[in-house]
């Protein structure tokens, strides 16, 4: 029983990580809640069963092509939606509110591209799952786990080693001081969405091979990538990592002793704790206490 | 049947008169940023039919008590969150909808969960009731009057002046010697009441009420009124609430099948808030500018 809550805690707590690590690298340039993050999640999910379902794409090529039009997707959202509102240095909450509205838009379209049913990604027969101790664990979550873990150490190996992963860690820490010294800011936040939207885009393909599709799935996705983000503390790499897997723990030890359908409101009664008591999260310190 | 059915896009449009005036008290007067609102309609409407249904108590007493718990409800989010920069209260107010949605619809014991609340019983005056669309049209109609004039009286009222110069500019309003954190608080407040109140006549009305009209994207949907009619205008509350409870209907004489027309009108919703933002921040006949 405890072997099988830890097993269901970490896989949906790497989805967590995920959409929240994606949605980290673009508030880390850009300072403001893209919530629009949680319909490229979805779409990524929907351009996978795309290839999978109607061209036929052997699995691996439609996760990355998804991961490449979701990338596509965060970039046409910021230029066709922020960027416009950047140019008169919009409060943050103008921000929240177009994403708000690039999200309803996209989520929509997608409901009737596809019709508000239950889709599945189907990829064969279900196989039997291994046994570790007295718990169960699946090739499909086996999968989940291994990519999500990949596409963590590989983003960590981009934001530590590449130029333009420092670049966007200078942009973080004081994007005035890195256009000083020569960082072109536009480049940095296209780099940035274009990264965190391909790792939405992963989590939503990954997703749909455990549970289903359905045009609204994006919505409680990034509610969750939010919530652990704040756990962690917004902005901070490290944190949102953690905030994904606390949460998923959280939930999995929340529904030990209510029921199921309580899940959503134990993670907002989550949020909603931090924000009052610790808003600047686990990780934060006390300078970003100013910026909360 | 025409007739009833004009009335009954009356009735509606008036209670969203009275939640888009209120939170434009909150949003547009004051410059708070609520993503919330419909989390106090959803208070006021079902405090209001549990009161009634479980004890039998007065419609009239159910609005009071539903109005007062909606706006303690505002004091304890306005008194917690506050203090929070922009984005973060607005993160707050939006939880909080969604918490409330969520023990509407798991609550089944109390809420009875997505089977709704029905039966719920209609105003009464000693033996008159307000049971056909014309007196319930009536009935609203005065109280979209009482909002508009308290709505209008504390806006232009000296406090209405604080909380407008909190918008414009906090710090100043602060250095003038302003309560600054007073004036948000009970600016939050009175517009959580109006919403408690809107809540108790919706449930009044229609009589069955569950989860499905108290999602968050209720409280976006509010807010695009009040930003579509302008922010800090009454007029605009007033022209931005009918336009957009009116708009739905004429798709729906289109003739567009459900599974096309709902997201169809979601599409719009969503397109018009960002052209909104990005060519027209003030809206329709707004002053101020969504910052």
């Amino acid at each position: 029983m405890l072997e099988q809550f830890i097993i269901n805690a970490i896989i949906v707590g790497s989805i967590y990580a995920l959409i929240a690590l994606g949605f980290t690298i673009i508030y880390r340039t850009v300072k403001f809640f893209h919530f629009a993050h949680g319909v490229v999640y979805t779409a990524g999910a929907y351009f996978a069963y795309t290839f999978f379902t109607f061209i036929h794409l052997p699995f691996a090529l439609c996760f990355l092509l998804a991961m490449l039009l979701a990338a596509v997707l965060g970039i046409a959202i910021d230029k066709l939606v922020y960027s416009p509102l950047r140019i008169f240095k919009a409060s943050n909450f103008v921000l929240l509110l177009a994403s708000f509205g690039a999200f309803i838009f996209l989520q929509n379209l997608i409901g009737l591209i596809f019709g508000n049913q239950i889709l599945v990604l189907n990829l064969g027969p279900v196989e039997e799952g291994y046994k570790i101790f007295s718990a169960v664990i699946t090739p499909v979550q086996i999968l989940i786990l291994v990519v999500s873990i990949l596409l963590m150490i590989l983003l960590w190996i981009f934001i530590q080693k590449t130029k333009i992963g420092k670049a966007m860690r200078a942009v973080a820490d004081d994007s005035l001081a890195a256009s000083v010294v020569g960082i072109n800011p536009d480049k940095i936040i296209l780099a940035s969405f274009a990264l965190g939207s391909a790792l939405a885009g992963a989590a939503g393909v990954l997703i749909s091979l455990e549970t289903n599709l359905t045009p609204v799935m994006g919505f409680s996705a990034i509610l969750k990538g939010i919530i652990a983000s704040v756990i962690g503390g917004v902005g901070s790499i490290p944190g949102a990592l953690a905030g994904g897997f606390i949460l998923g723990f959280a939930e999995n030890l929340g529904i030990a002793f209510l029921p199921s359908e309580w899940k959503d409101f134990i993670s907002f009664a989550i949020l909603i704790v931090f924000l009052l008591v610790r808003p600047y999260g686990i990780f934060g310190t006390k300078t970003d206490k100013e910026t909360v | 049947m025409v007739m009833e059915y004009v009335f009954h896009i009356l009735v509606i449009t008036g209670i969203y008169i009275i939640l888009t005036l209120s939170l434009n008290l909150i949003v547009g007067y004051t410059g708070l940023p609520d993503l919330g609102h419909g989390a106090f309609f959803a208070i006021g409407a079902y405090a209001s039919s549990l009161l009634a249904i479980n004890f039998g108590i007065s419609p009239w007493i159910g609005l009071i008590t539903g109005a007062f718990i909606a706006a303690l409800a505002g004091c304890a989010i306005g008194v917690s969150s506050l203090r929070l920069k922009g984005d973060y209260f607005a993160l707050v107010t939006f939880g909080f909808a969604f918490l409330i949605y969520e023990m509407s619809l798991n609550l089944v014991s109390v809420t009875r969960g997505p089977m709704g609340l029905p039966g719920i019983p209609q105003f009464t005056i000693f033996s008159f009731s307000f049971d056909s669309v014309f007196s319930s049209a009536i009935l609203i109609s005065i109280f979209v009057l009482i909002t508009i004039f308290i709505i209008s009286r504390i806006v232009n009222s000296p406090f209405g002046r604080v909380l407008r110069s909190i918008r414009e500019d906090e710090i100043a309003s602060e250095a003038l010697g302003k309560n600054v954190a007073k004036h948000k608080l009970l600016a939050f407040i009175t517009g959580a009441l109006f919403a408690g109140i809107a809540g108790s006549l919706y449930a009044h009305y229609i009589t069955f009420i569950d989860p499905s009209s108290f999602t968050v994207m209720e409280s976006i949907l509010i807010l695009l009124m009040v930003i579509f009619g302008g922010m800090g205008s009454i007029a605009g509350s007033l022209v931005g609430a009918t336009v957009l409870v009116v708009f739905p209907e004429i798709l729906r004489f289109l003739g567009m099948p459900s599974g096309i027309a709902a997201p169809t009108r979601q599409m719009i919703y969503g397109l018009l808030l960002i052209i909104l933002i990005i060519k027209r921040p003030q809206g329709l006949m707004g002053k101020f500018k969504l910052g």
